[in-house]
């Protein structure tokens, strides 16, 4: 039983990371007012350059870093897209998409004569087990002997949270979601808030991409992200726009994960078809949301670009 | 109105400056080989790759013209097939059984041309232009799931599968088989991702199965199956094992990889097409390639870390399912 | 003075259009030169074997018909002012359902197709439902809903398939003849090609769609809870009532596509391992084609070009077909920057600062 909990546990914290970075990204872009639609692009072309720069440099560091640099250069063309030039903010993030995996596989095939997969990356981020922690029976294991990724996730929510509530930047992101004008009224620029709020979202979701090529696997391929981008936005609204909200609404996500891979170890299959136990994280999903959940309110200015000099 | 025609207008003047070529050469006379792959695409690490290794042995000993075009959705297989056909390929391979219907129809209308299929004998109703190939892996996987009941320890060992499927059922099948021919006693734990490309989840599943007391893992899930490998590769080697598929899978942990179970795709496609450039290709008829035909298989690298007395025993169990003393189920 | 201007606006999204289609192509080949291919060679591959054969002009067009149901579809719930991003999801249950009809259900030729193509819409309004009914009673943002929908629909079509359509095998055996939508005549016009009726269909749905947006008083009403929904609550209009029936039809036209597809031009069912993305192709082309009918027809088709060319591209001139994808982005990019409209902005010296 206690065997059972720690598995769960540890499926949860595996799936959970990625959305949680990801989820995060999304969180600065869309409570400054820009929609963002294209975290699956971040997180593809963070997975993508983080494999690619870890078997070039031999380093799993570099490999991190270079995703998280990418990524804000992949966030710039939805910048500039919704920010200046005033698009729909939707279709931009659609492009975003498109482009990330197509650029991704288009390379890969390129470097790697046709293949649709890159090498086996040659290092890996490693577990990094903290003392004594690791022994707390069920959490322990999962938690704390956890991928450097999982540790930046829980920090970056911490860190989220206190700069979006606590410093004037935070005050300014918020702001800039609800009521643009009066924080331009205010002398602040609304572009540059938004513009450092995109890069923000591009180098986190392309961090949570970058964990599941060179952390939980070890290559980038087609289907390494998988619509994970989109869980992560659905988290980001589940939980209503805030970091503890989608910290939890991420771990409730993997934890249905978790629930339904061990029905399978348990032999649940015996009695229900394996696929109806994969539907469990998408089905307690809609009912945690139709049950408990319950209206989401999206910022005031959500979506809608800001013209200089309008109220 | 306007709009349409404008647009339209645009089109022709691409298709004005960027030259009307295209239409298909016909090659007559030399031995031509085209080969269609399924969705998984042509470098998939498993059986397109296997099929495209043996088309270009033969280009290498036989000097043919080779050619290959990759399926990006299931209805491209039609076009793809019916695109060599046209150009009048001595033999168009089709590759997985995914492609099965779609060869049924093209082989119809392309009556006097030759094709064959790899993992699909058609329902039984073989045209008379082409080939089917098939494999026994559950006979492999006998011999996989005999190994994993001789090694293990804990006398419990894992199957992790991709969707659910009657293919990925036959090697479960075989693998249950062995294992219990091998070690009665021992215990198969069975995990399915539902996906054949989800590295994350075939991890999460191989570590519920290590967690709860699997000392080996057979996978038979795609690019799933590199979760395996990820997650054994973190673990104390000479403990925990993973036993890969279709090919030598031991560079993706080779102090973890106990073995893999082969399937000589490669070895198949090479055969019926030499054949066919001889004329001697079995059309209207399905071919299997088993542990008899050396079909299926392990590879050397298996000896790294299965002593002589245990691959022994595996030479015994082998003999026996090729005399037919031990019939390996290819169902649940 | 209202027309000058409506056809001002129409001139210079058609300009949009062009340029933004010129500019994705011109992106397309610097990122082929720039890897050591050449663009001529890749671009006329791509359209020779696109439409210069009649076979593969009928196929082009059949990979075209299932996207205009699909954009129609992502269009008409924008124009309501909702995401509906679980048009893939319809689009399975709306071909599994037509398969059952199908299979299942014994009718004479013709009625039997007919039957089977309304069953499937009706499935994929059915699969719309829940998101359009928990975003109008409960405020539940539809594009979750729709997204876990969509995995719902995938994992609920392969068990079907394993466990009840086709056990023991992979796929199920082909429907019936009475319930094909595909034409023996059709077909030789093309050179065997499966271009088949549903793109008669198609082009229906598109009229329908016009109609029903801009000539019936529902459809006035969904353009106006999708213009301003706070507005159309005030002028007495059901917002809830749009929502939900914006969902259905929206999903309705999913469905078509999944039940034309599977009528016409697969005719079984296959266990699938993962989404086929359609969706996300719909969702570019109701974008790229201004969710306007007509915009949505010339959007698909330049989709369907583009994709059933694109194999072609990497036989001739060995480019990878990802390429495409990068031309897709590229363009609807273009769109989404108005191209033209900065342009001419600023030629009068007045940029966006």
């Amino acid at each position: 039983m206690l065997n059972l909990l720690t598995n769960l546990v540890d499926v949860t914290v595996l799936y959970a990371t990625p959305l949680i970075l990801a989820a995060m990204g999304g969180l600065f872009s869309e409570r400054a007012g820009v929609v963002n639609i294209a975290l699956e692009g971040f997180m593809t072309i963070g997975a993508f350059s983080a494999a690619i720069f870890t078997i070039f440099t031999g380093s799993a560091w570099i490999g991190l870093l270079s995703a998280v640099v990418v990524g804000i250069l992949f966030s710039l063309p939805h910048a500039i897209a919704s920010i200046n030039w005033r698009a729909d903010q939707v279709v931009s993030g659609v492009a975003i998409n498109f482009l990330a995996l197509g650029i991704a596989v288009y390379l890969v095939k390129r470097m790697y004569n046709g293949s649709a997969q890159t090498p086996v990356v040659p290092v890996k981020l490693e577990q990094i087990s903290i003392p004594i922690l690791n022994r707390i029976p069920v959490l322990g294991p999962s938690l704390f002997e956890a991928y450097p990724t999982t540790y930046l996730a829980i920090a970056i929510v911490i860190i989220g949270a206190v700069i979006l509530y606590k410093t004037p930047f935070g005050i300014h992101v918020r702001a800039a979601g609800i009521h643009p004008a009066a924080l331009e009224t205010a002398g602040v620029s609304i572009y540059r808030v938004r513009y450092i709020a995109v890069m923000i979202s591009g180098a986190l979701a392309a961090l949570g991409g970058a964990g599941l090529s060179i952390a939980v696997g070890s290559e980038f391929n087609q289907t390494t992200v998988a619509g994970q981008g989109f869980i992560a936005l659905a988290a980001l609204i589940f939980g209503k726009w805030r970091p503890g909200g989608l910290l939890l609404a991420a771990t409730f996500f993997g934890f249905s994960v978790g629930l339904s891979l061990i029905g399978q170890i348990i032999k649940l299959t015996n009695y229900v078809p394996s696929e109806v136990l994969s539907m469990i994280p998408y089905v307690f999903t809609i009912l945690a949301l139709a049950g408990f959940v319950g209206r989401a309110e999206s910022p005031a200015s959500l979506g809608k670009p800001y013209e200089k000099g309008s109220r | 109105m306007r709009r349409v025609l404008s647009v339209f207008l645009f089109l022709c003047l691409v298709v004005g400056t960027t030259g009307c070529g295209g239409g298909g050469q016909t090659t007559t006379g030399k031995f031509t080989i085209g080969m269609v792959t399924d969705v998984g695409g042509l470098n998939d690490q498993s059986f397109n790759q296997s099929a495209w290794a043996g088309i270009t042995k033969v280009k290498n000993e036989q000097k043919a013209d080779i050619k290959a075009l990759e399926s990006k959705r299931d209805e491209d297989y039609i076009p793809n097939l019916t695109r060599f056909a046209r150009e009048g390929r001595s033999i168009t391979w089709a590759i997985g059984f995914k492609l099965d219907k779609a060869l049924t129809d093209v082989s119809n209308s392309f009556a006097n041309q030759k094709f064959g299929i790899v993992d699909s004998n058609l329902g039984g109703k073989i045209p008379k232009n082409v080939v089917a190939v098939t494999f026994k892996e559950h006979e492999g996987s006998f011999i996989m799931g005999a190994l994993a009941g001789l090694k293990t320890k804990t006398n419990k060992v894992g199957f992790l599968g991709g969707v659910t499927s009657p293919l990925i059922q036959k090697f479960e099948a075989g693998y249950k088989a062995g294992v219990k021919a091998a070690n009665p006693n021992a215990e198969v734990i069975t995990a399915y991702a539902e996906s054949f490309g989800d590295a994350t989840k075939g991890r999460s599943l191989s570590k519920n199965m290590f967690n709860s007391g699997a000392d080996i893992i057979f996978q038979a899930s795609g690019g799933t199956g590199k979760g395996l490998f990820d997650e054994v590769k973190t673990r104390e080697a000479g403990k925990y094992w993973a036993i890969g598929v279709d090919m030598d899978q031991s560079f993706l942990a080779p102090k973890h990889t106990l073995s893999s179970m082969i399937k000589r795709v490669d070895k198949a496609v090479y055969d019926i097409s030499k054949q066919t450039k001889e004329n001697k290709a079995p059309m209207g008829k399905q071919v299997e390639f088993g542990l008899k035909e050396n079909g299926v298989g392990y590879p050397e690298s298996t000896k790294n870390f299965v002593d002589e007395n245990v691959i022994k025993q595996l030479e015994d169990y082998k003999q026996q399912i090729i005399s037919g003393k031990i019939k390996v189920p290819s169902s649940l | 003075m209202k027309n000058t201007t409506l056809k001002q606006n129409r001139n210079s999204a058609l300009l949009t259009s062009i340029l933004s289609i010129l500019l994705g192509i011109i992106v397309g080949a610097i990122l082929m030169l720039l890897a050591g291919y050449n663009p001529l060679v890749a671009y006329q591959a791509l359209l020779g074997s696109a439409i210069l054969q009649p076979f593969d002009l009928g196929e082009t067009i059949r990979t075209t018909s299932p996207l205009i149901f699909i954009g129609l579809a992502v269009a008409l719930a924008f124009r309501t002012g909702l995401f509906n991003i679980g048009v893939e999801g319809q689009y399975i249950v709306g071909s599994l359902t037509a398969y059952l009809v199908a299979a299942k259900v014994s009718l004479p030729t013709g009625i039997h197709a007919l039957v089977a193509v309304v069953a499937g819409g009706l499935a994929g309004a059915a699969w719309a439902a829940l998101p359009g009914l928990l975003k109008a009673f409960r405020g539940v943002h539809e594009v979750i809903i729709s997204i876990m929908m969509n995995f719902i629909a995938l994992y609920f079509s392969n068990v079907l398939v394993r466990t009840w359509l086709a056990v023991g095998k992979d796929s199920t055996d082909k429907i019936p003849p009475t319930a094909s939508l595909r034409i023996g005549s059709l077909s030789q016009l093309f050179a065997g090609a499966r271009i088949h009726m549903g793109i008669i269909l198609a082009l229906l749905a598109v009229f329908v769609f016009y109609y029903l947006l801009w000539k019936t008083k529902l459809g006035y009403q969904l353009r106006a809870v999708g213009y301003n929904r706070h507005a159309a609550e005030y002028a007495g209009i059901s917002v809830r009532r749009n929502i939900v029936l914006s969902f259905l039809l929206s999903g309705f036209l999913a469905g078509l596509a999944g039940a034309t597809e599977l009528l016409g031009t697969s005719e079984y069912i296959a266990i699938q391992d993962a989404f086929i993305g359609i969706g996300f192709d719909g969702i570019a082309v109701a974008l790229l084609g201004a969710n306007a009918p007509v915009g949505v027809v010339l959007s698909a088709l330049l989709f369907g070009v583009l994709t059933y060319g694109g194999g072609n591209m990497q036989f001739v001139a060995g480019v990878p077909f990802e390429i495409i994808r990068v031309v897709f982005a590229a363009i609807i990019f273009f769109v989404a920057a108005k191209i033209s409209f900065r342009w001419g902005n600023r030629k009068k010296g007045k940029a966006y600062a």
